[in-house]
């Protein structure tokens, strides 16, 4: 099923660009934050966006990016049991990886959602996730 | 052909001096048509703000154009010149260009690199050019200073970094909280700084402003002044879970707001975040806060730090800006000159 190959390789490319754009988002924040914190309200300082617009990209970013990541994996199955006849296979790194994954990317949302976590930490757990994410690309190609 | 500037400013000058000797808005216009017709000066133009008074002259050569001037002054402000003659700054051809140049850049502000001063320039010029009291020197001067004063602000980092306590305070809240047109600040205390600090979060547009006081009648008196609504100092802590700003301006010895107020208030202000202002001295907030995620917590001495660093920034690129100036000085005197010749011929 030529057509869910050519869903999975195109949401998960487009998911990880938003990926990238919340972790860079994050990775800014925790730089602002850093120095507003410290009291360094230099040149960084000045040039660099706010802490309230670079929160809500990172969690823009991955209110889109994780539904995408969705249709991605659930496409990726369905392909799976063309090639291998079974949706799952327990012992494939990649599936494995991509889903725990997922659970991240779920449970950072949630946190934000239900607002028991802001700002610095969510900044963290979305770099976290993509560092995570990154390293499963070059882990599983093979 | 003489250019000059004669005048005062804030250097040379106490202000109750300036006061007497400047022009109002309103009276400008006349002013000039007055000086002109009073002298021999064949174009001129009065520059007049709160921080200086300044008549910009163009003259035949051997002239003595500079006591015209002055009497032109005493008699319009009714002065003697005994009064402010001391006071007062000659400056001709090249030094007087370059003087222009930085006035019209805020190189020769109080503030260094504040830009009002421009548009100040500009206004002069308009009104000058209304009275019909310039000509072609004059305008092509003034053309080049607003037109240098553009150059040093894009060219240079002179107008970086707030320079005030208040404005310093605004552009941090603005990183923190984004725009403040959707957000509540609380002022506890009634402390003169603090209600400056008002001043600015009003003028860039914060929501609404919330005072306590544990007089309640001080806070309603400060309250009246701001459009702000006064609450009651018990319990206010319960109202810091709907503020963004909290500023702190009591006289108490101790600390009015503690760690663990803020750690518990972050759930039920679902972790959004708060910036406190302690400009109290002792201070009133315990510092511990400022370790607290999405609560950011600047005393008063770090305000004024960042002031001190940003006017020493600021004051580093002077260089810069000196350069600019001098290029600029260079080409319209070499304008000049040829303007010269050709009168001569």
């Amino acid at each position: 099923m030529p057509a869910f190959s050519a869903i999975h390789h195109i949401t998960i490319c487009l998911s990880y660009i938003a990926f990238f754009a919340a972790s860079l988002a994050a990775a800014l924040y925790l730089i602002q934050d850093n120095a507003i914190k410290n009291k360094m309200a230099g040149m960084l300082f000045s040039r660099l966006p706010g802490l309230s617009f670079l929160d809500r990209l990172n969690y823009r970013s991955i209110g889109i990016g994780f539904p995408i990541l969705t249709i991605s994996i659930l496409s990726g199955f369905i392909w799976a049991k063309s090639i291998y006849g079974v949706y799952w296979q327990g012992y494939n790194y990649r599936h494995l990886y991509s889903l725990v994954l997922w659970l991240i990317y779920a449970l950072i949302l949630h946190v934000r959602l239900t607002a028991r976590l802001r700002g610095r930490k969510v900044a963290i757990l979305s770099i976290t996730a993509f560092f995570m994410m990154v390293l499963t690309l070059f882990g599983t190609c093979r | 052909m003489d250019l000059a500037v004669i005048g005062i400013n804030h250097k040379t000058a106490p202000v109750e001096m300036r006061e007497k000797l400047s022009f109002p808005a309103n009276e400008t216009i006349e002013a000039n048509r007055l000086l002109k017709e009073n002298s021999f000066l064949k174009e001129s133009l009065i520059l007049s703000t709160c921080n200086r008074m300044e008549i910009y002259a163009v003259c035949d050569r051997n002239k003595d154009y500079v006591s015209g001037i002055k009497s032109f002054l005493s008699r319009y402000h009714n002065m003697n010149l005994s009064e402010y003659e001391d006071r007062m700054y000659v400056r001709r051809d090249r030094e007087a260009v370059e003087h222009l140049f930085s006035v019209a850049s805020g190189l020769d502000s109080m503030v260094v690199g504040e830009m009002e001063i421009s548009g100040q320039v500009k206004k002069a010029y308009q009104d000058a050019r209304e009275s019909l009291t310039t000509g072609k020197a004059l305008n092509r001067l003034f053309e080049k200073a607003l037109f240098t004063a553009k150059k040093v602000r894009t060219k240079t980092l002179i107008g970086r970094g707030a320079v005030s306590v208040g404005s310093v305070a605004v552009r941090l809240a603005e990183k923190i909280l984004g725009k403040l047109d959707d957000k509540t600040a609380l002022i506890i205390g009634t402390g003169a700084i603090g209600e400056k600090l008002l001043l600015y979060l009003r003028k860039n547009g914060i929501k609404s402003i919330l005072v306590t006081n544990r007089t309640l009648e001080k806070a309603q008196g400060l309250a009246a002044r701001f459009a702000a609504t006064a609450v009651a100092f018990e319990g206010f802590l319960e109202r810091l879970a709907d503020v963004d700003i909290v500023i702190v301006s009591t006289g108490a010895p101790h600390s009015v707001i503690r760690k663990d107020d803020i750690v518990s208030l972050m759930p039920r202000r679902k972790q959004r975040p708060l910036f406190i202002i302690d400009l109290a001295v002792p201070r009133n907030v315990d510092e511990e806060i400022n370790r607290i995620d999405n609560a950011y917590l600047y005393n008063i001495d770090d305000l004024e730090k960042i002031v001190i660093g940003n006017i020493e920034f600021r004051v580093g690129e002077l260089e810069n800006c000196v350069g600019i100036v001098k290029a600029s000085a260079d080409n319209f005197m070499n304008w000049l000159a040829i303007e010269k010749i050709k009168n001569e011929n």
